[in-house]
């Protein structure tokens, strides 16, 4: 009997009809209400479920250490470092240049002089 | 295990947020500097309370690299101090811009900048002005306080900064 064959077979029963007794009927019931009820008080607050969902997975609230709360410190450490890592560098670049144009051949004057600049850019600068 | 992880964690959290909450070391008053580095930085004595914090650091910087640099350079930073603390921080800006742009000039052409600006110096007035130049600050040409004792060989030397009329420098 291939596939197609006991599928056919499956619908035709299922045409019939079940033919349950009264008792497996009232069993069966009860079962899908119990089911719908839970299902509903489930969707109801889905938030606390989420987060019970979470909770379960990474094996109960010992678990959020080492795999929430740990790594979210490292992450926010990270940051402020890197933050405060480049803080430095630009302040450090803008000490060498201001080193570098106090000690400079050319005067201030050349750095502030708008004509100068020009005057350079015509003579292929 | 769990608590052991647990006090890393804490420990991670209060000490970030103490980083994070701290404010940078305080940079010092006039008088709280060391006399050496007054001595360096005399130029900008009456100025130097009024300095924001990020300027200040800036100057100490500069005052810390002062013993390691040449005389002459000694020199110029003592006569262009004053006159590049009195600039506004947008011409600051405006100037570092300018430099970084000449620092990518090949070095042939670096090498160069000191005589073109003499040639541009020798510009008529007229023929600057319409390349955009604007008056010069008198206190970049007149500085007047005079350098420390290391620098004292260069002192007398005349101001290096041409005249905003005339030709010539």
């Amino acid at each position: 009997m291939n596939e197609q064959q006991i599928a056919y077979r499956i619908k035709q029963c299922l045409n019939r009809g079940l033919e349950l007794d009264a008792g497996k009927l009232v069993r069966l019931k009860a079962a899908r209400e119990q089911a719908l009820a839970r299902q509903r008080v489930e969707s109801r607050i889905p938030v606390l479920a989420w987060a019970g969902n979470i909770i379960g997975k990474s094996g109960g609230p010992s678990a959020l250490v080492p795999r929430v709360l740990l790594p979210m410190a490292v992450l926010i450490l990270g940051l402020i470092a890197i933050n405060h890592w480049q803080d430095s560098q630009l302040a450090a670049e803008i000490e060498e240049i201001d080193a570098a144009v106090l000690t400079g051949d050319l005067p201030l004057d050349a750095y502030l002089d708008k004509g100068f600049d020009a005057w350079l850019k015509h003579s292929s600068y | 295990m769990a608590k052991a992880l647990f006090v890393l964690t804490l420990w991670l959290c209060t000490s970030l947020s103490t980083l994070a909450a701290t404010p940078p070391k305080k940079p010092p008053m006039w008088g709280e500097l060391a006399s050496e580095q007054q001595q360096i930085l005399a130029p900008l004595s009456d100025d130097w309370d009024n300095f924001e914090p990020e300027r200040k650091r800036r100057w100490i910087g500069i005052a810390k690299r002062y013993p390691n640099m040449k005389p002459d350079e000694q020199t110029r930073v003592q006569r262009r101090m004053q006159a590049w603390a009195k600039l506004t921080p947008k011409e600051r800006d405006a100037a570092r811009a300018r430099y970084k742009k000449m620092e990518k000039l090949p070095q042939k052409r670096k090498e160069g900048l000191k005589g073109q600006w003499e040639e541009y110096n020798r510009l008529p007035e007229q023929e600057r002005r319409q390349l955009g130049s604007t008056p010069r600050k008198p206190s970049a040409a007149a500085p007047k306080v005079k350098p420390p004792a290391a620098a004292s060989p260069e002192q007398t030397a005349p101001p290096e900064v041409a005249p905003a009329l005339g030709p010539g420098r």
